[in-house]
């Protein structure tokens, strides 16, 4: 198999490895040429697969090892930009906006696709309790229904010995 | 995590979160590349970013006159990656630096340096097996 590849692209997968082509694809130091013939190569050899996802790895592992994270405001400031929100600018900030006009345009042409919407967790615990009322006023209305039919039927055999009484006394008569 | 990257090539921390803002609002409508992409997600953002940042550092360290002054404004050269690179020589150190965080062509810095093309690559895989090694 590994021949097979190694005749149809006339490459040799190990040295390939070695002139250090994962490194420089991963970090983005492969010129345009280099992760194009990459990127050719990758489906045809698992071995680069496997050294690329292991070289990412540690990579990721590192940069989690010594994450720094970034100033407080910095989060809102990328939602709101998302948002569409214009980011009020503060003084000292936005150097690179001022350099760079409004970079490309001001706002992210964002589209929406998803179904599902997004609610604040206030919300949580407020839907949870009119779901536990809603069932406390059904079990109720049951009850109280069951109630009803139980004491109309009782009404109904409590006046029919009355009438009954009533109709034999005036056939006494 | 892409704040540390972005520490390494402008180590202003307000400036940095500035330019992390700009990244995001800038790589978001470009997801589906990332998905697309043979690198992990993490990974394909950090060589986006560097992108990105090579643009602002070399917009930076142009003269009035649009020419090109030697890439020496910020970059923390002892932070991160390079942090990987302190047991390599100094030759080594400089190489990657031109390289990665002044995103100088091999060519440009062979010629540069008075180095052929083959010493410049070999230096840089050198550099490469050190990163590898001290990442374990």
């Amino acid at each position: 198999m590994f021949r097979r590849h190694q005749k149809k692209f006339g490459v040799n997968i190990e040295l390939y490895m070695q002139s250090g082509i994962i490194e420089s694809y991963a970090l983005g130091l492969a010129t345009p040429e280099e992760a194009g013939e990459f990127e050719q190569l990758l489906p045809h050899y698992p071995e680069l697969k496997d050294a690329l996802s292991d070289f990412e790895y540690h990579l990721e592992l590192f940069s989690i090892d010594h994450e720094i994270p970034p100033p407080p405001d910095v989060r809102e400031k990328i939602e709101a930009r998302l948002r569409g929100v214009p980011v009020l600018p503060h003084a000292g900030g936005g150097q690179y906006r001022q350099q760079h006009g409004q970079l490309r345009s001001e706002y992210v042409q964002a589209k929406e696709t998803s179904q599902h919407i997004r609610v604040h967790k206030v919300w949580r615990p407020l839907f949870i309790a009119v779901f536990i009322l809603s069932k406390i006023f059904l079990v109720l209305a049951i009850y109280f229904f069951l109630e009803y039919r139980h004491a109309r039927s009782q009404v109904q055999r409590l006046s029919e010995p009355a009438g009954r009484a009533q109709g034999a006394g005036s056939e006494g008569k | 995590m892409l704040f540390s990257y972005i520490l390494q090539f402008v180590p202003d921390r307000t400036e940095a979160g500035t330019l992390l803002v700009d990244i995001f609002s800038r790589l978001t409508p470009q997801l589906q590349e990332a998905f697309d992409s043979n690198l992990s997600i993490y990974c394909w953002l950090q060589v986006e970013s560097r992108k990105i940042l090579l643009e602002y550092i070399q917009s930076k360290g142009k003269t009035d006159a649009g020419e090109p002054v030697a890439p020496s404004i910020g970059g923390n050269t002892r932070a991160y990656y390079f942090s990987l690179l302190e047991d390599a020589p100094p030759e080594h150190q400089w190489v990657f630096r031109e390289l990665f965080l002044y995103g100088r062509e091999k060519e440009e810095l062979a010629l540069h340096s008075g180095k052929d093309l083959a010493y410049i690559s070999r230096v840089l895989r050198e550099c490469f097996g050190v990163i590898r090694k001290n990442l374990g």
